[in-house]
């Protein structure tokens, strides 16, 4: 191809960028990174904190204390022990998959280890969201089985149902709201490492 | 008293030396000078991050011309502050003063014009092709499979040329 040979030829005669000086490049050594990674990493750590803090709010243990189940204590250290534990591991995961970013490695792998990363928080955050539905229905259904008031109350089908429904309807909201909050954020930040990302599995099918 | 150089001399030194092939990894993929100079300022924090690892088994310059693809591919990110400038006529740099031939001019502006309409992944095999680059080391940094390089980067000249000639 003609062109190209043309661009071939004068690629390298070019001396027409403006020279970057020694003293130039240290002034932006001082400087911080603002690549996705590092976005991803200040996104994810506020999430991290933000979900441990929040399934400390939420909690059915309130509740069961409350209405005296028997074994609560064995019950809430085992859950609490579980909870934890899981907690622990998704950062330790999370850790070790952001240290495996490495630019030196080749753009598939870059891409492939940024997108891995990422995936461990949105899982974290499911597990979050999860474990605080849970916590909801398992503090409903013991309120409605053993607070006496209630359970009158639910004998009622039309208060059961609207209960329910309305329940259901927060749950959905709520939950929209964070995907739409979720697809903002990272559409944003991840729109173009997608796009990429699509090209090159184009090449190498 | 004996100094030896330290990491960072002869990181700032060798990217001196070698700043050619950033620069035109930044002009490929912006199309500002302030980008330009952003896209510049990333890729050397990028580098500079990687440095201490960098063992010397292959030239600086590809070493760093990787970090800048993968850079510009997947991890800069458009500072919000550069704002959508007229393209500056980043053609007419190319040709030194000897040679000016108005003719040839003319048909690299329109080439480069061309490749810029390219996607991302394009960029870089134009990119690694125009540096010489053989088909293994295009495959390694993309972390394609050769054969796969070589059918695309076929295409990508057909689809030049149809951006040339439409």
């Amino acid at each position: 191809m003609e062109e190209l040979d043309l661009l071939k030829k004068n690629w390298n005669k070019a001396g027409a960028f403006e020279q970057i000086s020694e003293a130039q490049i240290y002034k932006m050594l001082l400087k911080k990174s603002s690549s996705i990674v590092k976005w991803i990493l200040v996104i994810s750590i506020i999430e991290l904190l933000i979900w441990s803090g929040s399934s400390l709010l939420v909690s059915a243990d309130e509740a069961m204390k409350k209405f005296n189940i028997k074994n609560l204590n064995t019950y809430v250290v085992v859950s609490n022990v579980i909870h934890y534990s899981i907690i622990i591991s998704f950062i330790i995961l999370f850790y070790f998959n952001y240290k495996k970013i490495s630019v030196v490695t080749s753009t598939k792998n870059l891409m492939q280890s940024i997108l891995k990363t990422r995936k461990t928080v949105q899982y974290y955050i499911w597990y979050n969201l999860g474990m605080i539905t849970l916590s909801f229905v398992v503090g409903i259904v013991l309120v409605f089985n053993l607070d006496p008031a209630i359970s009158k109350l639910n004998q009622n089908a039309n208060f059961r149902y609207g209960f329910i429904i309305g329940f259901t309807i927060i749950a959905i909201v709520f939950i929209g709201i964070f995907w739409m909050l979720y697809k903002i954020i990272y559409g944003r930040l991840l729109k173009k490492l997608y796009k990429n990302y699509e090209e090159l599995k184009k090449i190498d099918f | 008293m004996f100094m030896s150089i330290t990491l960072e001399q002869s990181f700032v030194q060798q990217l001196k030396e070698n700043q050619n092939i950033i620069h035109k990894i930044c002009r490929l993929y912006t199309n500002d000078s302030d980008a330009h100079k952003d896209l510049f300022q990333e890729v050397t924090i990028q580098l500079w991050n990687a440095f201490p690892k960098f063992r010397g088994d292959s030239k600086f310059s590809t070493w760093a011309y990787r970090v800048a693809l993968n850079t510009a591919i997947t991890l800069y990110r458009k500072s919000t502050r550069t704002i959508k400038t007229s393209e500056y006529e980043k053609h007419s740099f190319y040709i030194s003063q000897e040679d000016y031939n108005s003719e040839q001019e003319e048909q690299l502006k329109l080439m480069y014009k061309a490749v810029y309409q390219l996607n991302d992944i394009e960029k870089a095999l134009i990119f690694m092709y125009l540096e010489d680059a053989n088909y293994a080391e295009i495959a390694e940094t993309l972390g394609i499979s050769e054969v796969n390089a070589r059918v695309k980067m076929n295409r990508i000249k057909g689809k030049l040329k149809k951006i040339l000639n439409p």
